[in-house]
């Protein structure tokens, strides 16, 4: 039991190391360190394989490294918050609030809200409120299903606004924004980087001060007031730090469906806990892995067919909830 | 301990009423009542989830009012009857969760908590049970650990509401036995809820019960079953 809890974070952390690197170096350019080292803290546009490196290479394996552990920890926050294992930002219609949110000022076409932090910020108020929606939802509607059953249904509703938004914008919004839906990590500039890792490391950091109260979340809402939890308080970050979260990446990155859903229950699986403080670590690292991987490989086929990353994680992760529907609500 | 006088219990209408309740340490107490009849809502009451409609209840000489929802868990542990755990939820983490008023914002277990939940373990003979998942035990053990987590959380009271609803008649009486060795032994003030009138009055000195007639919560050390289902239980 112990050695699971030391041994499987420094495997995983050898994992990702070496699929990042994979994921850096796998392509028709070769380079060596120095050609790398100078991409990064020596660029010059000029160089052909170092404005690969620069513009491609590294925002597109650090975008897949916080798109995955960001949607796994969201995952978890919403599994353990609403004390559900098939929860998570993109069944309970998160993503959609984000991509309403940015459809609409997209389509507003002023520049204040298609810069980058307009868009984040659209994305990111855009999940609250669809969060604190579901919040309200769940508090009348106890059963696990219904509530994801309205969270979907949240989502198609959603959804269908953005059509309606979309068949009547002008053709400039709609191409930028029908791109922005694909889903792809391959959309982030250099320049975005420093933004992206900044919010996602306020995000990350306020799910460390949630570990406590999702601990203590695990035995019921009730149980947790007893113990002295302030329910309302932690539902409302916990929303907080997945909308940060999940907008981020929904912002840059478009919906990705199924990675917040399926790598928190790989993680309970793999690490048998419900320590969220280990949880937290193992999300975040199953969540990298799962997602550099899915690119990695996708890379790999791009020669001869084209994959997006949406439809991959798709893939992968509905066979996964089916299984975790049949085991666990019989 | 505990001391209730002149409330009025109910969420918006009033359900009952008592005139002066007083629970003491080391003692055990069977709240008896029929389905509906507001021992939940007492409950709910006593641990502040709703307002008190009228009447003073005092924890120590100090008003229930002024006990913040942390203070409040330091006096008052409450076990539910039934909870909805998730997998891979283990004995140990479990027993850990009743140090929650205690511990700092990160949830970090000191020496101290760690020797609280040892000395459970101990008085409990929990000790094979720590590594095992709580979803894989059974009816009557998981209550065992819901009562070791009420005992972890070290408080002076504690609430039980229908601990052997869904156990067999052993376990019902090593459950009832249990508590009335721990009020005795670590000097707890324990209440509990049961609709099983025998196992209480056999088990148990001091009643409470819902008059359903008068509306009242009353207190006593001495009834007959007759009289106490005649009381307790309206017979339509």
């Amino acid at each position: 039991m112990k050695n699971r809890k030391f041994i499987l974070p420094i495997a995983l952390s050898l994992l990702l190391i070496i699929l990042s690197i994979f994921h850096l170096v796998i392509g028709e350019l070769s380079f060596n360190f120095t050609t790398f080292y100078n991409s990064i803290f020596n660029y010059n546009a000029s160089n052909s394989t170092e404005l690969i490196i620069h513009e491609f290479r590294i925002p597109r394996l650090l975008i897949a490294l916080i798109a995955g552990s960001g949607l796994a920890v969201s995952g978890m926050l919403m599994q353990t918050l609403f004390n559900n294992p098939l929860a998570g930002p993109y069944v309970l219609g998160i993503n959609t609030g984000s991509s309403l949110f940015v459809a609409c000022s997209l389509m507003t076409g002023i520049p204040f809200f298609t810069n980058d932090f307009g868009i984040i910020s659209s994305a990111l108020i855009g999940a609250f409120i669809f969060g604190l929606i579901i919040i309200g939802f769940s508090t009348f509607v106890r059963s696990h299903i219904s509530l994801l059953l309205i969270g979907l249904m949240l989502g198609s509703f959603t959804s269908s606004i953005i059509s309606m938004l979309q068949t009547n914008s002008a053709a400039e919004e709609l191409k930028s924004f029908t791109m922005w839906t694909m889903g792809s990590l391959q959309q982030v500039e250099f320049k975005q980087l420093p933004l992206i890792v900044i919010v996602f490391m306020i995000g990350m950091l306020l799910s460390v001060f949630l570990i406590k109260p999702l601990n203590t979340l695990v035995l019921g809402v009730k149980a947790s007031s007893m113990l002295g939890l302030n329910i309302k308080m932690i539902r409302f970050t916990s929303i907080g730090v997945t909308a940060v979260l999940t907008g981020l990446i929904t912002a840059f990155c478009g919906p990705i469906a199924f990675v917040g859903l399926a790598v928190p229950n790989i993680t309970r699986l793999l690490f048998k806990t419900q320590s969220h403080g280990i949880l937290l670590v193992g999300n975040s690292l199953i969540g990298a892995c799962f997602l550099v991987g899915s690119d990695l490989l996708i890379e790999l086929v791009e020669p001869y067919f084209h994959l997006p990353i949406n439809v991959f994680t798709s893939f992968i992760g509905a066979p996964i909830v089916i299984y975790i529907l049949i085991k666990r609500l019989k | 301990m505990i001391h209730l006088k002149n409330c009025t219990i109910g969420h918006t209408n009033p359900l009952f009423s008592l005139d002066e309740i007083q629970l003491l340490k080391g003692e055990i107490y069977a709240l008896i009542g029929s389905n509906g009849a507001g021992k939940s809502t007492f409950f709910a009451t006593i641990t502040q989830q709703i307002k008190l409609l009228n009447g003073s209840i005092t924890i120590d000489q100090q008003p229930l009012k002024k006990f913040s929802k942390n203070s409040l868990a330091k006096q008052i542990a409450f076990v539910e009857s039934t909870s909805d755990l998730p997998d891979f939820l283990t004995v140990r983490e479990y027993l850990a969760l009743g140090r929650t008023p205690f511990t700092n914002t990160f949830g970090r277990l000191t020496a101290g908590d760690i020797e609280q939940i040892n000395k459970i373990v101990q008085v409990l003979d929990l000790a094979p049970y720590l590594s095992k998942f709580m979803l894989n035990l059974s009816d009557g053990e998981r209550q065992i650990m819901a009562i070791g987590r009420a005992l972890v959380q070290d408080t002076p009271l504690i609430i039980l509401d229908e601990p052997t609803a869904f156990l067999d008649y052993g376990n019902r009486k090593k459950i009832i036995q249990l508590l009335k060795y721990l009020a005795k032994k670590e000097n707890k003030c324990i209440l509990f809820s049961s609709h099983d009138i025998e196992l209480c009055l056999d088990e148990v000195q001091q009643l409470l019960y819902i008059d359903f007639e008068e509306k009242k919560l009353i207190s006593t050390g001495n009834i007959t079953k007759e009289l106490l289902i005649q009381k307790a239980f309206p017979l339509y």
